[in-house]
Order: C-alpha cells, then structure tokens, then sequence
C-alpha cells in the first residue's frame, strides 16, 4: 500500500498565533478532466478551526457545511449511538439561538439541503440557502459550536432520546432485514470495537444517557479546533473571511482532541448465523469481510469488484443468480468505506421457495470465480466510466448529503487535503484486473467472513406464496 | 407544483425543539457597589444577522419543441458540467392499468429494459454500463420515465441506445416470464414494509379500487399472477408512441442540438397512442370507518390520514400548498412540532398534497410508539380542528409562503433533477412557464383564501384513517375514540400455487 491512510490522528495541534494561510489554486487534472477540478482555498483560525472555501456561482445560493471529525468511531463503551443522539441535542437551541429556532427560521428563508449526519467517523451539519442568508447560516452554526451548553437541559434530551429510539424503531425494529444487519455487524466487529452494532446505538444504551454525557461529549470534541467548516457556492471571498471570522474567529479554542486508537479486528473462522426474521417476508443471505480502510488502493480495487458483481443485469451476480438461475430476487455487492477498517458486503434476497443457503452457494461459485480469473478488461473499463461520471454528477450540488462541500470535506477528513481528487481518481486508474483478482483471493476468504441467514419466522397469508415456485 | 422537501431518511435528522429552555444559570451576583457592567463581546450574537438584498429569483429554464411525428423534446440547458440527462417520458401510467389488470403499466416499462433491437438483456444492460451507466425507470399514476444520465460525451450513445429500447422492445416470452416472477416476488417482499401495506390500503380508502389511483402502481400479487406477453404488448401498443412520449434532455444540450438528435433517433417513429383522459374526480365523502392492516407484534404502527385533494392547475392549488406547508409541510409545521418535538411520539410526521394530473391525495402520516397509537392519533385530529380553532396566522403564513419561493432555485442544481421535473412538467400536461405560475401563485394566495381553503380540505370529518400495527394494540387505543367503526384488512396473499 503506497498510498497510506492518513487519518485524524495526528494530536493536538495547540493554538497557533495566528492563521495559517494555504491559498491555492485548484491542481490541474489529467486531460479530459478538468471539469472535476474544484478551485478552494484552505486556511485555519487561531482557535484551530479549519476553514475550506470554494466559489460555484452557478445559482445564487451558498452552502454552508460543518464536519465534527467525531462518530460513533469515539464513543465510550456502554453509550452507544451518542454521537448521534448528540447531533439531534445540536438543534434544540444555544445561548443565543431559541430553541425551536434553527430549523424554522432555515426553512422560511428558502434553505434547501438542510440536514445533519452522524456516521461512525464524522459528523456533519449543513444547509444551502440564497446568497443574501451567509451570515445567518453562520450565526446559527457559529451559536451552536460555541454556546450549546448554556441552552442545554434535561427535557430536551429526554425528548431527543425518545425521537431517537423513535428513529431506531423505523430503522431497525420495523424495517424488514433491520435487526439482522445489526447482527453481522456486532460480529463482524466484536465489542468494545467502536463500529460494534449500528450508528444508532441500543435502546438501553440511548437510554442512559444523561445531560453529564452531553456537556462532556460536547467540551471534548466540539471544540473548534475538531472541526471544519466549508463554505461552497455563490459568495463574495473577502465578505465571507470576514464574517466566518466574526461568527467563528471568537469562539475561544482549545487543544485538537486526540482520537482513540483502536486494535483491527481480524477473523480467522467463517463465522455463521441464522436469525430468525420477523419483519422481512423471504429469506436473505449476507456475506461480510472486513477491508483496508478509506482511500486505501485496496478500497478503490473493492469497489471496482464490487461494480462488477453486483452493478447492472450483466454483473456477475445478478447475473448468475437473478438472470440465470432464478434464485434471487435481488443482489448487492458494495464495500463500505471506512476510517477503520472497511467492509466488503454481499447480500442477496431470495425468491418465494429459495433457500438462504441456496444463495449463499451460488454467491461463493461466482466468488470463485474472480478469485481464480478475476475481472475483464471491459468490467474494469465499464467501472471506471461509472465512478468518473458519479464523481462528477456528485459536483453538481454545492451542498446537501455528497455535494461539492462534503467532497471537499470528505477528503479533507479522512487524508488531510481537501484536494485530494487527483489522488482518488488516480486510485481507480491504477488497478488492474489482476489486483481485482488478488483483491478476491487475498481478502474475501472464506475463512474470514461473517455470514447471516436471515430466516422469516412469519406464519399466515404470506407463507403461502413459499409454496408459489 | 413543487417538490416537497423530505426531511426523514436514515440517521439523517432535523430538529428543533418545541420546549422553554430551562433558565440559564445566573453568574454570581455583583458587588454592591454599582460598576458598570462589564461589555459581553458576544452581544453581537443576540440578533439574527440582516439579511442583504435577495438575489434573483433564478427559476428553472424549460424549453420545448415538436417533431412532425408529434413527439414531443423538452430541454433545459445547463453547461456548468459536461453531463447531459436523457430519458424519454411516456404518458400513461399506472393509471391506466386495466381492470384486475393492475400491475400491467409497471411491468411493461420494465420490460423494455429486458433488451432491445435483437440484444438480449444482458447485451443491452453491457451497452449501457459501456457509457458508465445503468438506466432507470420509474412507473407513476400519471406516466413513465427511463432515463440515464451520462457525460456529455456518451449523450449520442445513450440516446440511440433508449431509442432501441422504446421503439424495439424484445418483448421476449422468456424474459416476460422472469419479470412477472420478480414482481411477484417484489410484492411478496414488500409485504413485509409497513409503509407498503399502508400505502395500499390508503389509496383503497381514499379512491376506491374501481378508482384509476385506487392502487399502487406495483399492483397486487393476484392481479400481476393474471398478467400475460399479450397485455404487455397491448398496453405498449396503445400506450407508447410519439404523441404519447417525450424526449427529455437537460444539462450540456441545447434545444437545437436535443431536436436535432431527436429527428436522428425519433423523427421515423410512427404510431398513434395518445395521452389518456384525466382520472374522474373522486367524492370526498365522510369517513364511516378506520381501517387498519394487522402486523402483530410490530414496534410501530403507522398512522396515515388524507382524503382526495386537487388536481394540478386547480384554483385553489397554491392556497393549498401554502395550508398544507404550514400544517405538516415543513420540519417546523403544527403536526412535526406537535408529534416530534414536544411530545417525542415519532421520528416525524408530515402532510403534502400530491397535486396529480387528476385530483390526488392529500395526506398526513407518521409511524408512532405503539403505546401511544392512540394518543398520536388524537394530535393528528386536534391539529386537524386546530386549523379552525386557531387560524393559520400572518407569521406563518409568510414563512411558509417566503420559505417555498426562495427555496425553488436550489431546487434544481442537478441535470436529473431537472430531468425528472421536466418529465413532470410533461405528465402533467402544463405550460414551460410552470415556475413563474408558482412564485406568482404563492404570492398572490390571500390569507383569507389560505385559511378557507385550509379549513375545506384539512377538516376532520372528511378524513380517511389508515393504520398498520399490532391488532390488540389498536383495538385497545382507537378502539374507544369513536372514530368510525374498526375494520381489519389483511395482507393480500399471493396467488396460491396453481
């Protein structure tokens, strides 16, 4: 691995006298690439806080998007799914903002693409509104990084955690395959290991949360030198140091929270379970592995694989298993990029009268297969045409969930340079059909994985259609 | 018309909170002495921010023209980035479903993917992913629309490929056989999705199945096991051709360049489907009854309640749309602040009014602890008697009506989006000037018109109410509400095994 990941670990950065200044201009892109050039600039306030800013005057609105490079990756054992449950905490109100103000008052504006998101590694708050709200999106995010605990009390935690668990009832309880996900992930990453079970953590956990959590979770790691703000869309540079300096340059700082370190987990024995399914109607099988993480070379060879398995009718598994065979209903294949550790997951639905285990054999012949020839030349051209063009599409939007600003964010986050573009392409243009093939051999082995059957339990009108095929 | 902003997906959240703050501890008091009080350099905090002047209201730019074969080619240019969206719009839609035929508009949309002009569907998915994509298709009442979007220098490629799978569909018995089996299966599956089963008995209460919304486009498993090649080639026989389809493009492609390539592609199509008539309009008619779809055990019970609304370019359309933002459209409206944020009974609650080509549904829902199925329920209906009890307010009314216009121009930064508007505008049958009607309809709409119309479609009496969750759960809490009597309605089970 040429390309080491480098994460958020690096310690605290302490307070620098004054702001660091990078201006730079946006790196030239190999030929035909040039529309995927994003022109920022990235500077850091005095309290630490790192600012990214990117013109895009094509309509008259601005995005402004807040990553907290904090997930559920940094939460102490017994208090799973708080990062999240404390994103919900960051609109009940601040100091100087009313409680039930930050989302109203966004609306009637005319903001769109207005959200916050907690994975297991980051954070991140963000709106696009018209080009004459900046300052007000940044008096909002600026309040909230620096006076949330003086608005903070106790009857809008209690009804953030019902919300929440709320949220964990439509997302897991209630959706079909819910619960079994949850599942192979708690396997696939053994307790204490901060990815055990999903972002929205246990009910018992969400629970137990208190107020004390709350400040504590919010003085240790959203301070401003924890966090990066970018402002991408139709705004005037000069205006928008100002007021980010203003709004944000005051907030007093505080040293660069160090990330926990973490053992990676390795799997030597297959590791099978059978649930018993109570929501989902057929029989579903899923395969995980455990991958190099996050814009690792590796990653960028799994999702070429994972393009040639499971992408389109022609792929190969939904080819063998839906076209041909006539045993699923559906197949995925996608690795799930990670600060971590990634994760590389299959996962098939069967038809009426198809066993889980069915699939699961005809998924592992189709595994073999790339694992002794791996992919073609045109599978890995077809891949790369794809990847270019998301990548571009993903230009479009200034903000919102993948927008220009999280781009920028993203590769910020996770290597450190916000222009990292050229690099990721680069990935992608760097494997070979051959790595693909290694790729198959070296991590999805047999041996290594997790495996759930998920078996529905359910009797009545719906058993009948097992009997259909 | 507009898109509604959507505000629940997973682990996404927005919020706000409805409660008083606690009082914020007070610093120690000063000395007697009377010093004058030290500056708080924050005090700039304490106000919002004046806003600068507006920008422009940059509306969304369509473009339209017609092929002598009465095709029709819809544009709207965007050269920021070399991506160009094409897709092709048809106008029928689940709609036109055939009776106990429903199902059949879905299936055979989605046949025309099954391959083309002699490929096989593997050979034509292979010509697709070539240009680094795989195409979708999507069914509603009122249309249909494949598309794909790709870098602008795959546009001509992709464009002769969807003109294959239009105009040559294999219809092939062996694929039609391999489709009905997955939707078949599709449907089983979906069995297992509460917002399914809601979905299916809401527009059953709302519509009435003899109504053409009065089923989900998916059809039902007995219908679609009715299903044969031959209805699939009837209904594209009558349903798609040049004057009953459109060729969308949008991104990097002029109006010229898109009728240029549309004569290229098109301009030989030959055919005499027609756009179908208007759905009849629906009666409103009191509720007599609550139904509710048995899931024992299940964690939630999904509450959804609606009635008919409007159909688009009705009168009353952006009076309504201003009602129903206030009342359940946006994140901070009466129901989500009420349901949400004070009382903690649900990830959230919304209402739209899904303004169709004839006159669709007006609809509140939310999925709620089951423990308090009924005290839920009860909000929902105070809110509804709220609109009268406490009119929509100046306030309210300006954010709602502020909020919608200055949020169109970030509606539509992406080519697809624009695409997809565009295949709307074409379903819809209305003018390339939809937009600027909006802004203006949203700005003229009274308060007084706004609040007649509010307490019109939004009164509780009219109201259908559907629920799926566990049957004793439900029994128990709406039971004793006395809101019409309970009616159970089952899962449709699948076909038995012939």
């Amino acid at each position: 691995m040429k390309k080491a990941l480098i994460t958020a670990a690096v310690l605290a950065l302490g307070l620098p006298a004054f702001a660091q200044q990078q201006q730079q201009e946006a790196k030239p892109l190999v030929p035909g690439r040039e529309a995927l050039a994003i022109p920022y600039e990235k500077y850091t306030l005095p309290n630490g806080m790192e600012v990214l800013l990117a013109q895009d005057k094509k309509l008259p609105v601005v995005a402004v998007n807040v990553w907290y490079h904090v997930g559920a990756y940094h939460e102490q054992p017994g208090r799973t799914g708080f990062a999240h449950l404390f994103e919900h905490m960051m609109f009940q109100g601040s100091k100087h903002v009313p409680d039930d103000v930050h989302i109203a008052m966004l609306e009637q504006l005319g903001a769109n693409d207005l959200n916050g998101t907690t994975n297991f590694d980051r954070t991140n708050y963000f709106e696009t509104v018209p080009t004459n709200h900046l300052a007000t999106a940044l008096w909002l995010e600026s309040d909230r990084m620096g006076f949330l605990l003086d608005a903070l009390d106790e009857k809008k935690l209690r009804t953030q955690q019902e919300v929440v668990k709320n949220e964990r009832r439509q997302g897991v309880e209630t959706r079909p395959y819910g619960l079994a996900l949850e599942k192979l992930w708690k396997a696939l990453f053994p307790a204490p290991h901060p990815y055990h079970g999903k972002v929205i953590g246990s009910m018992e956990d969400l629970d137990a949360a208190n107020v004390e959590d709350v400040k504590g979770f919010f003085r240790k790691w959203y301070a401003p030198s924890n966090a990066t703000l970018a402002v991408v869309g139709d705004f005037d540079p000069k205006e928008a140091r100002a007021l980010i300096e203003k709004y944000f340059g005051t907030l007093p700082g505080g040293p660069k929270p160090e990330k926990p370190t973490v053992a990676p987990v390795k799997h030597t024995a297959e590791k099978v379970i059978r649930h018993d399914e109570t929501v989902g109607t057929l029989p579903q099988v899923m395969m995980a592995w455990l991958t190099p993480p996050y814009f690792s070379e590796e990653d960028a060879t799994a999702d070429v694989l994972a393009n040639a398995l499971g992408t389109g009718k022609s792929s190969r598994l939904y080819k063998r298993l839906v076209l041909e065979k006539g045993l699923a209903q559906s197949v995925i294949a996608a690795q799930q990029s990670l600060g971590a550790q990634s994760v590389f997951f299959i996962e098939a639905v069967a038809r009426p009268g198809v066993s889980s285990d069915a699939l699961a054999k005809e998924i592992d012949a189709v595994l073999e297969e790339v694992r002794r020839g791996g992919i073609t030349q045109q599978e890995l051209d077809r891949a790369r045409t794809r990847f270019e063009t998301q990548m571009l599409a993903g230009l479009q939007s200034v903000g919102g969930f993948g927008g220009k600003a999280d781009v920028l964010q993203s590769y910020n986050h996770y290597t450190g340079d916000p222009g990292y573009l050229d690099e990721d392409l680069g990935r992608y243009d760097s494997v070979t059909t051959e790595r693909v093939r290694d790729f198959a051999r070296d991590f999805l082995q047999s041996d290594a994985r997790v495996v759930l059957h998920a078996v529905p339990t359910q009797k009545g009108p719906i058993s009948a259609a097992k009997e259909t095929h | 018309m507009r898109r509604l902003f959507i505000a629940l997906s997973v682990l996404a959240l927005a919020a706000g909170c409805k409660t008083a703050p606690e009082p914020v501890p007070e610093a120690p008091k000063p000395p007697e002495t009377p010093a004058p009080p030290p500056e708080d350099p924050n005090a700039f905090r304490q106000q919002p921010p004046k806003p600068g002047e507006p920008p422009e209201l940059v509306l969304p730019r369509f473009e339209q023209a017609k092929l002598d074969n009465g095709l029709t080619v819809l544009v709207s240019t965007r050269k920021e980035l070399p991506l160009v969206y094409t897709g092709v719009a048809f106008a029928s839609g689940g709609s036109q479903d055939p009776k106990g035929k429903w199902g059949l508009a879905d299936v055979t949309y989605k046949m025309l993917l099954e391959g083309a002009a002699g490929k096989d569907t593997t050979a034509l998915d292979q010509a697709f992913q070539d240009l680094g994509v795989s195409p979708a298709v999507s069914v509603n009442p009122d249309g249909a629309f494949i598309g794909a979007r790709v870098l602008k220098r795959h546009a001509d490629a992709a464009l002769a490929l969807l003109s294959d799978v239009v105009r040559k569909p294999n219809l092939a018995q062996k694929d039609f056989d391999r489709r009905k089996k997955l939707q078949l299966a599709e449907l089983v599956r979906a069995m297992g999705s509460p917002g399914f089963l809601a979905q299916q008995a809401y527009l059953d209460a709302v519509f009435g199945a003899e109504h053409p919304y009065g089923h989900p486009v998916s059809g039902l498993p007995a219908t679609v096991d009715t299903l044969t090649l031959q209805d699939v080639k009837s209904f594209y026989g009558k349903s798609v051709g040049p004057k009953a389809a459109a060729l969308v493009m949008t991104g990097d492609v002029t109006l010229d360049e898109a009728v240029g390539l549309a004569k290229k592609y098109f301009g030989d199509w030959k055919g005499n489907a027609l756009p179908p008539p208007v759905p009849p309009t629906p009666a409103a008619t009191p509720r007599q009854q609550v139904v509710f779809v048995p899931k024992p055990g299940l964690d939630q019970t999904m509450i959804v309640v609606g009635r008919p609304g409007i159909a688009v370019g009705h009168s009353d359309e952006y009076a309504l749309d201003l009602a129903t933002t206030v009342f359940g459209g946006f994140f901070g409206s009466r129901l989500n602040m009420n349901l949400r944020e004070d009382k903690g009974y649900s990830y959230g609650a919304g209402a739209s009014a899904d303004a169709r080509l004839g006159v669709g549904p007006l609809t509140a829902s939310s999925a709620v602890r089951k423990d308090v199925t009924g005290l839920a329920l009860n909000e929902f209906f105070g809110e509804m008697k709220g609109i009268q009890e406490r009119p929509i307010t100046e306030k309210e009314l300006a954010a709602a009506r502020e909020g919608l216009i200055r949020a169109i121009p970030g509606e539509f930064e992406s080519v697809e989006g624009l695409g997809s508007s565009a295949a709307s505008l074409f379903f819809l049958r209305r003018p390339m000037d939809e937009y600027a009607r909006t802004v203006t309809g949203l700005e003229k709409a009274t308060p007084a018109e706004v609040q007649r119309v509010a307490e019109a479609y939004l009164g509780p009496a009219a109201m259908q109410v559907v629920l799926v969750g566990d049957p004793a759960v439900i029994q128990e809490q709406v039971g004793p509400m006395n809101l019409g009597k309970l009616v159970a309605k089952e899962p449709v089970a699948p076909p038995a095994k012939k």
